[in-house]
Protein backbone atom coordinates (compact mmCIF):
# COMPACT_ATOMS: atom_id res chain seq x y z
CA UNK A 1 0.00 0.00 0.00
CA UNK A 2 1.45 3.21 -1.06
CA UNK A 3 1.30 6.65 1.25
CA UNK A 4 -0.43 8.59 -0.24
CA UNK A 5 1.76 11.59 -1.58
CA UNK A 6 2.07 14.67 0.39
CA UNK A 7 -0.06 17.56 -1.08
CA UNK A 8 1.79 20.09 -2.10
CA UNK A 9 0.15 22.87 -0.14
CA UNK A 10 -1.23 25.41 -2.54
CA UNK A 11 0.28 28.93 -2.55
CA UNK A 12 -1.80 31.44 -0.93
CA UNK A 13 -2.45 34.40 -2.97
CA UNK A 14 -1.87 36.93 -0.75
CA UNK A 15 -4.08 39.79 -1.95
CA UNK A 16 -3.09 43.21 -0.45
CA UNK A 17 -5.82 44.38 2.06
CA UNK A 18 -8.09 47.59 0.76
CA UNK A 19 -6.24 49.59 3.53
CA UNK A 20 -2.48 49.03 2.46
CA UNK A 21 -3.54 49.31 -1.15
CA UNK A 22 -5.21 52.95 0.28
CA UNK A 23 -2.14 53.61 2.55
CA UNK A 24 -0.05 52.62 -0.90
CA UNK A 25 -2.14 55.06 -3.03
CA UNK A 26 -2.21 57.80 -0.53
CA UNK A 27 1.72 57.52 -0.76
CA UNK A 28 2.09 57.86 -4.44
CA UNK A 29 -0.83 60.54 -4.52
CA UNK A 30 0.98 62.93 -2.01
CA UNK A 31 4.73 61.75 -3.43
CA UNK A 32 5.05 61.79 -6.99
CA UNK A 33 10.65 60.48 -8.58
CA UNK A 34 14.66 54.34 -6.51
CA UNK A 35 17.55 52.53 -8.46
CA UNK A 36 20.01 54.20 -10.34
CA UNK A 37 19.32 56.32 -7.10
CA UNK A 38 16.37 56.91 -4.35
CA UNK A 39 17.09 60.41 -3.91
CA UNK A 40 16.54 62.57 -7.39
CA UNK A 41 17.10 66.09 -6.13
CA UNK A 42 15.83 68.51 -3.65
CA UNK A 43 12.07 69.03 -4.25
CA UNK A 44 11.62 65.78 -6.63
CA UNK A 45 9.76 62.66 -6.62
CA UNK A 46 10.59 59.55 -8.00
CA UNK A 47 8.17 56.36 -8.22
CA UNK A 48 9.11 53.22 -9.62
CA UNK A 49 8.09 49.82 -10.60
CA UNK A 50 9.80 46.97 -11.26
CA UNK A 51 9.31 43.43 -12.35
CA UNK A 52 12.16 40.83 -11.30
CA UNK A 53 12.05 37.58 -13.51
CA UNK A 54 9.18 35.86 -11.41
CA UNK A 55 11.09 36.07 -8.32
CA UNK A 56 9.77 39.92 -6.91
CA UNK A 57 7.35 42.42 -8.05
CA UNK A 58 8.25 46.15 -6.43
CA UNK A 59 6.73 49.52 -6.45
CA UNK A 60 8.23 52.65 -4.81
CA UNK A 61 7.76 56.38 -4.47
CA UNK A 62 10.03 58.45 -2.67
CA UNK A 63 9.95 62.44 -2.21
CA UNK A 64 13.28 64.32 -1.36
CA UNK A 65 13.17 67.37 0.55
CA UNK A 66 16.80 67.90 0.35
CA UNK A 67 19.10 66.05 -2.28
CA UNK A 68 20.79 64.42 1.04
CA UNK A 69 17.54 62.60 2.05
CA UNK A 70 14.49 60.89 1.11
CA UNK A 71 11.36 59.27 2.42
CA UNK A 72 8.55 57.12 0.58
CA UNK A 73 6.86 53.83 0.26
CA UNK A 74 7.07 50.71 -1.37
CA UNK A 75 5.60 47.56 -1.95
CA UNK A 76 7.51 43.99 -2.47
CA UNK A 77 6.06 40.85 -3.41
CA UNK A 78 8.44 37.56 -3.45
CA UNK A 79 7.80 34.38 -4.95
CA UNK A 80 9.77 31.82 -3.71
CA UNK A 81 11.46 29.74 -6.61
CA UNK A 82 9.94 26.37 -6.15
CA UNK A 83 6.72 28.44 -5.29
CA UNK A 84 6.65 27.34 -2.11
CA UNK A 85 5.78 30.46 -0.54
CA UNK A 86 5.27 33.84 -1.32
CA UNK A 87 5.56 37.27 0.65
CA UNK A 88 4.07 40.67 0.66
CA UNK A 89 5.97 43.56 2.51
CA UNK A 90 4.70 46.66 2.95
CA UNK A 91 7.30 49.21 3.83
CA UNK A 92 7.79 52.81 4.49
CA UNK A 93 11.80 54.41 3.64
CA UNK A 94 14.06 57.18 4.89
CA UNK A 95 16.88 56.79 2.17
CA UNK A 96 20.20 58.79 3.01
CA UNK A 97 23.22 60.30 1.03
CA UNK A 98 26.04 58.88 3.10
CA UNK A 99 28.43 60.47 0.93
CA UNK A 100 28.68 62.15 -3.08
CA UNK A 101 32.05 62.65 -4.95
CA UNK A 102 31.35 65.09 -7.77
CA UNK A 103 33.84 65.46 -10.96
CA UNK A 104 34.26 66.46 -14.10
CA UNK A 105 33.17 63.51 -15.67
CA UNK A 106 32.40 60.98 -12.72
CA UNK A 107 30.45 60.91 -9.96
CA UNK A 108 29.99 58.64 -7.28
CA UNK A 109 27.50 57.88 -4.39
CA UNK A 110 26.96 56.12 -1.27
CA UNK A 111 23.21 55.45 0.06
CA UNK A 112 21.68 53.91 3.26
CA UNK A 113 18.39 53.39 4.36
CA UNK A 114 16.15 52.15 6.72
CA UNK A 115 12.52 51.65 7.43
CA UNK A 116 9.77 49.66 9.03
CA UNK A 117 6.70 47.69 7.18
CA UNK A 118 4.33 44.93 7.64
CA UNK A 119 4.77 41.62 5.90
CA UNK A 120 2.12 38.91 5.02
CA UNK A 121 3.43 35.55 3.92
CA UNK A 122 1.55 32.47 3.01
CA UNK A 123 3.33 30.40 5.01
CA UNK A 124 2.26 32.67 8.05
CA UNK A 125 -0.55 33.71 9.61
CA UNK A 126 -1.44 37.43 9.76
CA UNK A 127 0.43 40.59 9.62
CA UNK A 128 3.77 40.95 11.13
CA UNK A 129 6.18 43.44 11.83
CA UNK A 130 9.16 44.00 9.18
CA UNK A 131 12.64 46.05 8.58
CA UNK A 132 14.36 46.92 6.05
CA UNK A 133 17.49 47.79 5.56
CA UNK A 134 19.93 48.50 2.67
CA UNK A 135 22.70 50.84 0.68
CA UNK A 136 24.02 51.53 -2.39
CA UNK A 137 27.55 52.29 -3.78
CA UNK A 138 27.03 53.60 -7.41
CA UNK A 139 29.96 55.02 -9.76
CA UNK A 140 28.94 56.81 -12.76
CA UNK A 141 30.41 58.53 -15.97
CA UNK A 142 28.77 59.62 -19.31
CA UNK A 143 29.92 56.05 -20.73
CA UNK A 144 30.13 53.51 -17.77
CA UNK A 145 28.20 52.97 -14.89
CA UNK A 146 28.87 50.34 -12.00
CA UNK A 147 27.13 49.72 -8.67
CA UNK A 148 26.30 47.18 -6.11
CA UNK A 149 23.36 47.41 -3.48
CA UNK A 150 21.78 45.27 -0.89
CA UNK A 151 18.17 45.06 0.47
CA UNK A 152 17.39 43.33 3.53
CA UNK A 153 13.87 42.79 4.75
CA UNK A 154 13.33 40.81 8.14
CA UNK A 155 10.87 39.85 10.84
CA UNK A 156 11.86 38.62 14.15
CA UNK A 157 11.59 35.10 14.39
CA UNK A 158 9.79 34.36 10.79
CA UNK A 159 12.05 35.59 8.10
CA UNK A 160 15.03 37.27 7.04
CA UNK A 161 16.30 37.68 2.91
CA UNK A 162 18.25 39.88 1.62
CA UNK A 163 18.59 40.70 -1.96
CA UNK A 164 22.21 41.60 -3.24
CA UNK A 165 22.33 43.18 -6.82
CA UNK A 166 25.42 44.32 -8.75
CA UNK A 167 25.04 45.91 -11.85
CA UNK A 168 27.81 47.13 -14.59
CA UNK A 169 26.84 49.03 -17.72
CA UNK A 170 27.97 50.65 -20.78
CA UNK A 171 26.79 53.82 -23.18
CA UNK A 172 27.45 53.04 -26.82
CA UNK A 173 27.76 56.92 -27.32
CA UNK A 174 27.43 59.53 -24.26
CA UNK A 175 24.29 60.97 -24.30
CA UNK A 176 23.33 64.82 -23.85
CA UNK A 177 20.62 66.51 -22.23
CA UNK A 178 17.74 66.48 -24.76
CA UNK A 179 18.79 62.84 -26.30
CA UNK A 180 17.89 59.22 -25.28
CA UNK A 181 20.22 57.80 -23.12
CA UNK A 182 21.14 53.96 -24.50
CA UNK A 183 22.80 51.47 -21.90
CA UNK A 184 23.37 48.03 -22.02
CA UNK A 185 23.79 46.61 -18.01
CA UNK A 186 24.50 43.05 -16.94
CA UNK A 187 22.93 42.55 -13.64
CA UNK A 188 23.79 39.50 -10.95
CA UNK A 189 21.67 38.95 -8.46
CA UNK A 190 21.89 37.11 -5.22
CA UNK A 191 18.84 35.58 -2.87
CA UNK A 192 19.03 34.62 0.73
CA UNK A 193 16.48 33.43 2.85
CA UNK A 194 15.23 30.39 0.20
CA UNK A 195 13.50 32.45 -2.21
CA UNK A 196 15.95 31.74 -5.01
CA UNK A 197 19.04 29.38 -5.01
CA UNK A 198 21.36 30.38 -7.36
CA UNK A 199 22.98 33.65 -8.73
CA UNK A 200 20.23 35.22 -10.74
CA UNK A 201 21.79 36.68 -13.75
CA UNK A 202 20.16 39.27 -16.24
CA UNK A 203 20.88 41.24 -19.91
CA UNK A 204 19.27 44.51 -19.57
CA UNK A 205 18.41 47.66 -21.95
CA UNK A 206 18.12 50.70 -20.26
CA UNK A 207 16.57 53.84 -21.84
CA UNK A 208 15.98 57.22 -20.58
CA UNK A 209 15.48 60.68 -21.41
CA UNK A 210 14.66 63.89 -20.20
CA UNK A 211 11.58 65.94 -20.56
CA UNK A 212 10.78 69.59 -19.84
CA UNK A 213 9.07 68.74 -16.31
CA UNK A 214 9.81 64.79 -15.79
CA UNK A 215 12.54 62.22 -16.70
CA UNK A 216 11.49 58.72 -17.78
CA UNK A 217 13.75 55.63 -17.67
CA UNK A 218 12.42 51.65 -18.51
CA UNK A 219 14.94 49.32 -18.65
CA UNK A 220 13.96 45.35 -19.68
CA UNK A 221 16.11 42.20 -20.33
CA UNK A 222 16.20 38.84 -19.69
CA UNK A 223 17.46 36.65 -17.24
CA UNK A 224 19.58 33.38 -18.07
CA UNK A 225 16.63 31.15 -17.84
CA UNK A 226 14.62 33.49 -20.20
CA UNK A 227 13.26 35.32 -17.58
CA UNK A 228 11.86 38.94 -18.00
CA UNK A 229 13.34 41.63 -15.71
CA UNK A 230 11.88 45.53 -16.57
CA UNK A 231 11.15 48.40 -14.57
CA UNK A 232 10.44 51.54 -15.50
CA UNK A 233 10.98 54.80 -12.92
CA UNK A 234 9.50 58.51 -13.72
CA UNK A 235 11.37 61.42 -12.23
CA UNK A 236 9.26 64.81 -11.43
CA UNK B 1 23.13 117.73 -41.56
CA UNK B 2 21.57 114.57 -41.29
CA UNK B 3 17.51 114.59 -41.18
CA UNK B 4 15.98 114.18 -38.45
CA UNK B 5 13.75 111.73 -39.58
CA UNK B 6 16.70 109.84 -40.62
CA UNK B 7 17.97 110.18 -37.03
CA UNK B 8 14.58 108.91 -35.62
CA UNK B 9 14.58 106.11 -37.80
CA UNK B 10 18.12 104.82 -36.57
CA UNK B 11 17.33 104.88 -33.39
CA UNK B 12 14.42 102.96 -33.61
CA UNK B 13 15.73 100.13 -35.15
CA UNK B 14 19.06 100.31 -32.85
CA UNK B 15 16.41 100.04 -29.83
CA UNK B 16 14.41 97.47 -31.32
CA UNK B 17 14.35 93.71 -29.68
CA UNK B 18 16.38 92.43 -32.38
CA UNK B 19 19.23 94.99 -32.36
CA UNK B 20 19.08 94.98 -28.72
CA UNK B 21 19.44 91.13 -28.33
CA UNK B 22 22.16 90.79 -31.63
CA UNK B 23 24.30 93.34 -29.30
CA UNK B 24 24.00 91.74 -26.39
CA UNK B 25 21.72 94.48 -24.87
CA UNK B 26 18.91 94.54 -21.93
CA UNK B 27 16.34 92.33 -23.59
CA UNK B 28 18.69 89.51 -24.86
CA UNK B 29 22.47 88.27 -24.35
CA UNK B 30 22.97 87.84 -21.06
CA UNK B 31 23.96 84.55 -20.11
CA UNK B 32 25.54 82.93 -17.27
CA UNK B 33 28.08 79.63 -18.27
CA UNK B 34 28.65 77.46 -15.24
CA UNK B 35 31.14 74.49 -14.94
CA UNK B 36 29.87 71.89 -13.31
CA UNK B 37 30.92 68.53 -11.78
CA UNK B 38 29.01 65.52 -11.36
CA UNK B 39 27.01 66.37 -14.57
CA UNK B 40 27.02 62.47 -16.09
CA UNK B 41 23.44 61.28 -16.48
CA UNK B 42 20.42 63.60 -17.81
CA UNK B 43 18.19 60.97 -15.91
CA UNK B 44 20.03 62.35 -12.39
CA UNK B 45 20.26 65.72 -13.80
CA UNK B 46 16.91 66.99 -14.28
CA UNK B 47 17.14 68.60 -11.18
CA UNK B 48 19.23 71.65 -12.35
CA UNK B 49 17.18 72.46 -14.61
CA UNK B 50 14.47 72.82 -12.93
CA UNK B 51 15.49 74.10 -9.91
CA UNK B 52 17.65 77.07 -11.99
CA UNK B 53 14.48 77.34 -13.66
CA UNK B 54 12.76 78.43 -10.94
CA UNK B 55 14.71 81.11 -9.66
CA UNK B 56 13.19 84.07 -10.72
CA UNK B 57 16.09 85.80 -12.43
CA UNK B 58 16.34 82.79 -14.91
CA UNK B 59 14.63 82.88 -18.39
CA UNK B 60 15.96 79.64 -20.16
CA UNK B 61 18.68 76.96 -18.97
CA UNK B 62 21.16 75.05 -21.36
CA UNK B 63 22.80 71.79 -20.33
CA UNK B 64 25.55 69.83 -21.72
CA UNK B 65 26.73 66.77 -20.21
CA UNK B 66 29.46 65.95 -22.35
CA UNK B 67 31.49 69.34 -21.11
CA UNK B 68 29.86 69.45 -17.99
CA UNK B 69 28.46 73.00 -18.78
CA UNK B 70 25.24 74.49 -17.28
CA UNK B 71 24.41 78.03 -19.12
CA UNK B 72 21.58 80.10 -17.95
CA UNK B 73 19.59 83.12 -20.23
CA UNK B 74 19.12 85.86 -17.39
CA UNK B 75 15.71 87.76 -17.90
CA UNK B 76 16.16 91.36 -18.93
CA UNK B 77 17.37 93.71 -15.83
CA UNK B 78 17.74 90.99 -13.26
CA UNK B 79 20.64 89.04 -12.22
CA UNK B 80 21.81 86.22 -10.11
CA UNK B 81 24.43 86.27 -7.67
CA UNK B 82 27.26 83.42 -7.82
CA UNK B 83 26.30 82.15 -4.18
CA UNK B 84 22.81 81.42 -5.26
CA UNK B 85 24.00 79.54 -8.13
CA UNK B 86 26.24 77.18 -5.88
CA UNK B 87 22.86 76.91 -3.53
CA UNK B 88 21.14 76.10 -5.77
CA UNK B 89 23.10 73.58 -8.08
CA UNK B 90 24.26 71.93 -4.48
CA UNK B 91 20.41 71.62 -3.82
CA UNK B 92 20.12 69.61 -7.04
CA UNK B 93 23.23 67.30 -5.95
CA UNK B 94 26.18 68.88 -7.85
CA UNK B 95 29.35 70.70 -7.79
CA UNK B 96 29.80 74.16 -9.12
CA UNK B 97 33.39 74.26 -10.07
CA UNK B 98 33.61 78.10 -12.05
CA UNK B 99 31.16 80.82 -13.00
CA UNK B 100 31.88 83.04 -16.14
CA UNK B 101 29.43 86.26 -17.58
CA UNK B 102 29.30 86.40 -20.97
CA UNK B 103 27.33 89.11 -23.05
CA UNK B 104 26.63 86.24 -26.34
CA UNK B 105 22.73 84.80 -25.83
CA UNK B 106 22.21 81.37 -24.95
CA UNK B 107 21.45 80.74 -28.88
CA UNK B 108 25.04 82.12 -29.48
CA UNK B 109 26.51 80.08 -26.87
CA UNK B 110 24.82 76.99 -28.14
CA UNK B 111 25.75 77.58 -31.70
CA UNK B 112 29.10 78.39 -30.51
CA UNK B 113 29.43 74.93 -28.57
CA UNK B 114 27.30 73.01 -31.61
CA UNK B 115 30.14 74.40 -34.11
CA UNK B 116 33.12 73.63 -31.67
CA UNK B 117 31.89 69.66 -31.79
CA UNK B 118 32.23 69.48 -35.30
Amino acid sequence: MHPAAPRKQPRRKARLPALRLAFLALGLAATGAALAKPIAFQGGTTVMAEYGAGTMIEAQAFHAPSYRWSVGLGQLRLDADDESFSRDITYSRVNILVGRRNRPQSQANAFAWAGLGTADSSDDQGERLALNAGGQIDHETLRFYSSLRTDWHHSTSRFSHRIDTAQLGWAPYPHNWDRVATWFVVQGRNFTGGLYEDIEGALLLRLFRNGRSSAFWIEAGMTQDGRLQSMFMLNF
Amino acid sequence: MIPLRIVLLSAFLATSPNAIAENGGPTGGRTIEMRVDGLVCAFCAQGVSKKLAAQPSIEDVFVDLERGLVAVALRTGLDINDETLRETLTAAGYSLRQVERRTESLTELRARLEASRK
